[in-house]
């Protein structure tokens, strides 16, 4: 497969299981190393470059956060990250208060980490990767046992990450969490890629879709519905939001 | 790791070795295991790794199982070394180091080739308590899942700037910490959701439950098993009375 993501770039990962998505992630952060070809990060060769060092720019938060998860309490475990790499202690203090804020996790400061529920776990992890502020932002499936406010807010965080310039990657499944936000979206099947552009364009291809076995939004299946009706003047779904904003109907 | 960890995992196979009898497999498995510590020269343990290795060329499984050796060859090296700085004798350290390798692989051809399942009825024949029998399958079930849990773990605090390999031994065994909490917290929780999973659909609700598959041998099953015996009998004949060993 040959891709290139660009810096400032939000990229949304989708496939079905054993697509090849995880794999790619693994190849990004230098946790598995090319065989064949090459993969390079902000220009350095992932073969010949640790994966700490690579962490340094790229940070990831796995689907599972109980693997990652060991301190006694929520400020150690996001405090791990920096320490390692090499963070003064006041900036160590200050980033961590960041991100607890941000994530609405202050309460838990002096808690363990293993007691928090799913979603604050899973909530936990992100906080704990951007903390030290890496430039590529990878969320592998990020939804996953998040209400829906927790989307919205998550949403929100990535809307944040990107207008500050961050490279973010979002493997999901969960497309009616993607399509708002309109991401550029690479569809995998077979480790290989099967199609790459904007989501308004992607979205609307059935046949590629419907290949790498990727289920269509909601909205996008509806305006479609609609669209074969005589009299609907829209097809695609971005124009359907604009008219009925535009209309008030 | 995953690599060689499949030196010990169960796959299906279509071999002949792979349809023998599991009780069958696990005699020759023992007895292939008694055989290692009855030789007494590096020579005889040659003859014996070599019928290990046929072995595992009929039941298809040479590679895995050189993977196998490859996983002990770190610790045979060990072995080797600690007995060579107490005995200073050469011949012996290897004896002991290589003995190592086969014993390891004499368990390994079992289990490589034995499916839970099958291992499960095996127990059962030796009418051990039930609960024993569904501990002892359950985590033989487990270690693949276990091991994939271990790597996603330290992919998890890799990705984290966590630096395995660094520093001296004491340091190395630091940094495994964040790796060994994680994985004993899932080991516990996911032990307790599936006692919860195992009451739910009656576990131990009748004393003496009906098994699906009810094993029996076959003749070939039973003409292998001789054989092993025979093979077992002519190998510890030779080693005391045709070749008298040189050392130990």
């Amino acid at each position: 497969m040959s891709l290139k993501i660009g810096s400032a770039e939000t990229v949304a990962i989708v496939g079905e299981n054993g697509a090849g998505k995880t794999t790619l992630v693994k190849h990004v952060t230098g946790l598995l190393k090319p065989a064949t070809g090459e993969v390079f990060v902000d220009g350095k060769d992932t073969r010949t470059t640790s994966t700490a060092q690579l962490s340094r720019k790229v940070g990831v938060a796995f689907q599972n956060p109980d693997h990652q998860l060991f301190s006694e309490s929520v400020e150690e475990e996001m405090s791990f990250a920096l320490r390692n790499f090499g963070f003064a202690p006041e900036l160590v203090e200050q980033r961590v208060r960041w991100g607890l804020e941000l994530f609405g996790l202050e309460e838990y400061r002096k808690s363990s980490p293993l007691v928090l529920s799913g979603g604050e776990k899973k909530r936990l992890t992100l906080a704990c990767i951007l903390a030290w502020d890496p430039e590529v932002v990878i969320l592998d499936e990020p939804t996953v046992g998040q209400d829906s406010i927790q989307k919205e807010k998550l949403a929100g965080t990535i809307r944040m990450l990107t207008s500050s310039g961050k490279t973010v990657v979002v493997v999901s499944h969960d497309i009616e969490f993607l399509w708002p936000m309109q991401p550029r979206v690479v569809v995998m099947k077979g480790g290989k890629v099967l199609g790459d552009g904007p989501a308004a364009r992607l979205m609307l291809d059935k046949g590629i879709l419907d290949t790498a076995r990727v289920a269509q939004p909601q909205l996008v299946e509806f305006s479609q519905r609609l669209s074969e009706r005589p009299g609907v003047p829209f097809a695609d779904p971005l124009e359907a939001r604009r008219w009925v904003e535009e209309t008030g109907r | 790791m995953m690599w060689l960890s499949g030196g010990f995992i169960f796959r299906r196979g279509t071999s002949v070795y792979h349809r023998l009898d599991p009780r069958a497999k696990l005699l020759i498995s023992v007895l292939m295991f008694a055989t290692t510590l009855l030789v007494r020269s590096l020579y005889e343990l040659a003859a014996v790794l070599s019928f290990m290795v046929a072995v595992a060329a009929v039941a298809m499984v040479l590679r895995r199982v050189g993977r196998t050796m490859l996983f002990t060859a770190g610790f045979s090296a060990i072995i080797f070394v600690l007995n060579f700085l107490f005995t200073r004798n050469l011949e012996t350290s290897l004896l002991y180091a290589a003995r190592f390798v086969a014993i390891v692989v004499s368990t390994s051809l079992f289990f490589i080739t034995t499916s839970p399942d099958e291992l499960e009825q095996v127990m059962k024949t030796f009418r051990l308590p039930r609960d024993v029998v569904f501990a002892f399958v359950t985590a033989v079930r487990f270690i693949p899942v276990m091991f994939l849990d271990t790597i996603q773990i330290m992919d998890a605090q890799k990705s984290r700037g966590l630096e395995l390999e660094k520093g001296n031994v004491l340091k190395r065994v630091r940094n495994m910490i964040p790796v060994l909490i994680p994985l004993v917290v899932n080991s516990v929780v996911r032990s307790g959701e599936l006692a919860e999973a195992m009451e739910s659909r009656a576990y131990g609700a009748v004393p003496k439950p009906t098994s699906l598959v009810e094993y029996r041998a076959r003749t070939a099953d039973k003409a292998v098993a001789l054989a092993a015996v025979f093979l077992f009998a002519l190998a510890a004949y030779s080693f005391y009375f045709v070749f008298p060993a040189q050392i130990l």
